[in-house]
């Protein structure tokens, strides 16, 4: 039997983070600085920093150019057209559907918020996509800090939708009409269960956007990795086709992912919003 | 398990968490929220629900131009409908005056007749009188006349006088008759 390469390496180095760049058309690798310190951490750049830059560049272009398209029409007095009118229908989608429709009375104040979440995960699930590309939101790290600032902002804009004492009694949960011992009971009990409640939301909008998108770039991997192993034509093929219909779905996971976080996020801040 | 978590310099896996990049995660998203905030989400969203709003006022205004017409339209066909009502009346009232107006020339025109008539009638009835006294003088002229015929021939004839009253009675009944 013929020795095959290391299947399961590849896989994971193609996945995890690095410190190396590697640079379109064999144009060579870009050695990323290392050593940065900040207060004890090293915070040296690595290749899902740089795919995070360049996404939020794409982001920003995207929606400045839009916007500045979208209002030369409308002063032009004309219908909306165009490049402009296809991010116009996306971020009215997010805004109006998911955004408001989801948090409720008050919702337009988060959706700036929302809005960038949705299209920035949507261009780091998307880069990863593409050739030489890498996707930080296939890293720990990168979901976990987008899961924290959803974290503060259900928690910031809870405790001053509710106040002090509602904010309070979403921690501390008494059933109304109990009181004494069965409400101090209650609130022992009930107290520990809030805790992990507060913080599994956002702990599952970090598994979930890493595993998708981990999981659809180990299956691709894994089929192109299934030709090396075999060495045969035939294998080629049909991994080919396998893995043409994979990137298919993964093109729609990139999209369905960034809809579930923003959506996710926008019924957390709702449920904040509306406790009692 | 700590072997795949946590990560030695320069190592990395798909499911090793690095601080670092929580940092890096969080100041470009806070970058980029902050650049949208104030750059990217305004201009179209200020356009979206500029154009929203000109739209409901178009469509306001298409509203009211709906009712209006309609309401002209009602009105217009209560005027058509009031001028046929009028239209009608006028030529019923006109067929009637004219029938009147017809009897009434008529019944002058049989009056007018009736009248003719009658002046004939009396015409006619005073020229008989006229002829029999005409036709009496010439009746007793003629009998002067055969009279003084007969008298020239036997002047004293009884015979000859009864003959004269005879021819007298004969000319009285063919004038009766």
């Amino acid at each position: 039997m013929m020795q095959g390469p290391d299947i399961g390496k590849a896989i994971f180095e193609h996945t995890s983070d690095s410190h190396v760049v590697e640079l379109p058309f064999g144009l060579g690798e870009w050695h990323l600085p290392t050593g940065w310190r900040l207060v004890g951490v090293d915070v040296s750049p690595t290749k899902h920093v740089v795919f995070m830059i360049v996404a939020a560049l794409l982001v920003f272009l995207t929606i400045w150019y839009a916007g500045r398209q979208v209002a030369r029409r409308h002063r032009e007095g004309k219908a909306p057209h165009g490049f402009g009118a296809a991010v116009e229908a996306m971020v009215l989608f997010v805004r109006n559907d998911v955004a408001i429709a989801n948090i409720g009375h008050g919702g337009e104040k988060f959706a700036p918020y929302i809005l960038t979440l949705f299209f920035f995960i949507l261009y780091c699930n998307l880069l990863g996509l593409l050739p030489w590309g890498a996707t930080p939101t296939g890293n720990l790290a990168v979901t976990g800090a987008l899961a924290l600032t959803a974290f503060v902002t259900i928690e910031v804009s809870g405790f001053r939708a509710l106040g002090p004492r509602g904010y309070l009694k979403t921690i501390v949960f008494v059933p109304p009409g109990m009181s004494g011992v069965g409400a101090v009971a209650m609130a022992l009990i009930m107290t520990p269960i809030e805790i992990i409640g507060k913080i599994v939301k956002p702990f599952a909008l970090t598994l979930r956007l890493f595993a998708n998108m981990t999981a659809g770039h180990f299956v691709i991997l894994a089929l192109l990795g299934l030709i090396f192993i075999f060495g045969s034509w035939l294998v080629a093929a049909g991994s080919v086709a396998f893995v043409t219909f994979m990137m298919l779905l993964e093109l729609l996971v990139a999209f369905l992912q960034a809809y579930i976080f923003a959506l996710l996020t926008s019924v957390f801040i709702g449920m904040m919003q509306h406790a009692h | 398990m700590p072997a795949l978590l946590l990560v030695q310099e320069g190592e990395f896996t798909p499911f090793s968490i690095n601080t670092g990049l929580i940092f890096w995660t969080i100041v470009v998203f806070g970058v980029l929220l902050a650049l949208l905030w104030r750059f990217g989400w305004p201009a179209i969203l200020k356009s979206v629900e500029e154009r929203e709003h000109r739209i409901q006022q178009q469509l306001d205004e298409a509203e009211r131009a709906r009712a209006e017409a309609a309401r002209l339209l009602e009105e217009h066909k209560r005027t058509i409908a009031t001028a046929k009502a009028d239209a009608q009346e006028i030529v019923a009232k006109a067929k009637a005056l004219a029938d009147k107006e017809r009897e009434t020339l008529l019944a002058k025109a049989r009056q007018e007749y009736d009248q003719l008539l009658e002046r004939a009638r009396l015409e006619i009835g005073a020229e008989k009188e006229k002829a029999i006294v005409a036709l009496r003088r010439e009746a007793v002229d003629l009998s002067i006349a055969a009279a003084s015929k007969l008298l020239e021939a036997q002047l004293d004839s009884e015979t000859n006088r009864k003959l004269v009253m005879q021819y007298l009675a004969q000319l009285e009944a063919g004038r009766a008759r």
